[in-house]
């Protein structure tokens, strides 16, 4: 995607998110009031407009300063998505039982395949965690 | 200004066993992470913030200090064995670094850039050391007004300077503004934009969004770039003549002119907000070049090149906490992560500070110092680690850095909700980096935007429906007029910019 091109897809949706802002979820997340100068919703919605005349400006003369094609996303994403797996898992089952596999997985997506730094990542690096914050520091893991 | 009773505490506090102990762990821990391309001593500041917690407030921050300082020397190591800059302020030392270690003397370049290093971060904390306290006086007398100036002054050159296009300046201001708004209203006390969450009812965790931000997001991007190469590993020369492996007293003092200039440079523009040590490093080199008797030479192999470029990247740090520590500013994304550890103490940074925890900041003042001295005397004995180091493989190292992020972040913010707001943000970061958005100035308003709300509050207050009121705000109004013709300027420059691109 030619990087004005971007540019100007970025403008429009900071046009359509400060829309919403202002005219969804700022009322609806930030209480009326009637006395104060600065009243919960006024510089929300400051900021809101400052967004949407962002947009606009990002419309009509975009820089055309990066290019998000250069960024791996589909990777990133699968990443994240172990990431948030991860996250999930360990509200069920705790750091010290997710900790490894989570760390295996991610090496092995990235590639690693020798076994010493599998070994030392899934397995030595979780240790070292727990002794330090555990152990050392006397604090909880998740 | 403190009594001088006060002063002579607070050297005293710093040279406390324990603090040396944890300062001497910050400085290899940040030598360590700006060894390691792809994570830097930002990160690793913000990953360190939550486990600061149980610590003393002197020892807690003097550690995060310790892992800037030892970033800085640590960024330099690879930047000069395998011309890929640990930290984006060790790009300039590449130029001259990596072109010396190719004539086989590795160990001359990094230690002439250790040796810079250390020159210009000592000669910043003097600087810091005498200037701060009667700054701290004058900022005492800066109002609610003023402050609002000042911080519209800040957000201008932060918006302009950092980040590739003003537009895209000022909407990350205003998301990260927004951010900011998310928790209670300070005037009514009234939640707002917590989505029925009351875990969000103090706000959005700073923990969260810095990590998030900083860390998980670069580690993503990092991640996703791999390929399965592995990084060649590197070897010193043995056996080498004195000459070619060590930096001679003649050889460091022929370049005291360079390593001062860079460390002013250094010193000016970090103690302005926004610019940062990239840009001082390579302006310096640019200056040295210029005023050198031999400009032939840089890019050549010169010592000069080095000295200038890390003489100046070094003496940003002490400047940076200038504003920091007198009005409460960072003026940096790592000066942020330290007011954010500050806040965690109970300790809120600005004129106050001075008077109220003196001995504190003169411990601090007594650290930095220290920290140089350990920076230098590690950094000669762990150079041949750091080479190993250098050499891990990234997925055992951003695997680990990931681990370390949850387990912080769930210290910091009490549960897995952090750590759910961290994986949000780390995603809103990854977006706003594909665009060209600036995440440290999302993350700068972020952190100012509650204060940012009161002092307008008050300032309304004050003004009391009446806007020539301001007008018995002179100082205040210079500030606001400041920030305006700062906009227009820095817009000027940027489409000048990119017209001539």
């Amino acid at each position: 995607m030619q990087a004005k091109t971007s540019d100007r897809l970025l403008g429009l949706c900071l046009i359509l998110l400060a829309v919403a802002f202002f005219v969804s979820i700022i009322p609806w997340q930030a209480q009326a009031a009637d006395y104060g100068w600065l009243k919960p919703r006024t510089l929300p919605r400051i900021l809101a407009v400052v967004l949407g005349l962002c947009g606009l400006a990002l419309l009509i003369r975009p820089p055309g300063d990066v290019r998000p094609g250069r960024f791996y996303w589909a990777r990133a994403m699968l990443f994240a998505g172990v990431l948030v797996l991860g996250l999930a898992a360990m509200s069920w089952l705790g750091f010290v039982l997710v900790a490894p596999p989570m760390a295996l997985v991610l090496m092995w997506l990235a590639h690693e395949r020798r076994p010493l730094w599998l070994v030392l990542g899934a397995a030595g690096m979780p240790a070292a965690i727990w002794f330090t914050v555990a152990v050392l520091l006397d604090r909880p893991l998740p | 200004m403190p009594e001088l009773s006060v002063i002579l505490a607070g050297f005293g506090d710093a040279l406390a066993p324990i603090n040396l102990l944890f300062i001497l762990f910050g400085v290899a821990l940040g030598q360590f992470v700006g060894a390691v391309p792809g994570i830097g001593p930002v990160m690793a500041t913000a990953i360190a913030i939550p486990f600061t917690f149980g610590m003393d407030p002197l020892t807690g921050i003097a550690f995060l200090v310790g892992v800037n300082k030892g970033g800085l020397v640590g960024g330099a190591i690879p930047a000069v064995l395998l011309n890929t800059p640990g930290t984006p302020d060790a790009a300039a030392t590449a130029l001259d670094g990596y072109p010396l270690a190719k004539q086989g003397k590795p160990l001359k370049a990094t230690k002439m850039a250790l040796f810079s290093s250390i020159t210009g971060d000592t000669f910043s904390d003097i600087v810091l050391i005498t200037v701060s306290a009667p700054m701290a006086i004058l900022a005492l007398r800066m109002g609610p007004v003023e402050v609002l100036g000042l911080m519209l002054l800040a957000f201008a050159v932060i918006a302009g300077l950092m980040g590739q296009s003003l537009v895209k300046g000022v909407v990350a201001i205003a998301l990260g503004l927004m951010a900011a708004m998310v928790g209670t209203d300070p005037e009514h006390g009234s939640p707002r934009l917590i989505f029925g969450n009351y875990e969000l009812y103090d706000g959005l965790p700073l923990a969260s969004v810095a990590i998030g931000m900083l860390a998980i997001s670069e580690l993503l991007k990092r991640l996703s770039e791999t390929r399965g190469t592995v990084r060649p590993a590197i070897t010193l020369p043995r056996n080498q003549p004195r000459a070619d492996r060590s930096v001679s007293w003649a050889e460091y003092w022929g370049c005291r002119f360079t390593m001062l200039r860079g460390a002013v440079i250094g010193t000016i523009l970090g103690a302005l907000p926004g610019i940062g040590s990239t840009a001082a490093a390579f302006m310096s080199y640019a200056s040295a070049r210029q005023a050198s008797k031999e400009p032939e030479s840089f890019g050549k192999g010169s010592l000069h090149g080095i000295a200038a470029s890390e003489s100046a990247n070094s003496s940003v740090m002490g400047a940076n906490m200038i504003p920091m520590l007198t009005l409460g500013i960072p003026g940096s994304v790592s000066a942020a992560l330290i007011i954010s550890a500050f806040m965690i103490h109970g300790i809120q940074p600005g004129p106050f500070l001075f008077s109220q925890q003196g001995q504190l900041v003169y411990g601090l003042f007594g650290a930095m110092i220290i920290a140089n001295l350990i920076n230098l005397w590690v950094g000669q004995l762990g150079l041949r680690f750091w080479v190993r180091v250098v050499s891990a493989p990234e997925p055992f190292i951003f695997a680990s850095a990931l681990l370390m992020c949850f387990v912080g972040v769930a210290l910091a913010s009490g549960g897995l909700f952090g750590i759910g707001v961290m994986l949000v943000f780390a995603l809103l970061a990854y977006v706003m980096s594909a665009f060209g958005i600036s995440v440290v100035v999302f993350i700068i308003a972020f952190f100012l935007g509650p204060r940012l709300e009161i002092s307008l509050s008050q300032t309304l207050a004050l003004l009391n429906g009446q806007p020539q009121k301001l007008l018995d705000y002179p100082f205040a109004l210079v500030l606001m007029a400041l920030a305006l013709v700062t906009a227009v300027a820095l817009a000027r420059r940027r489409d000048t910019e990119s017209e001539t691109r």
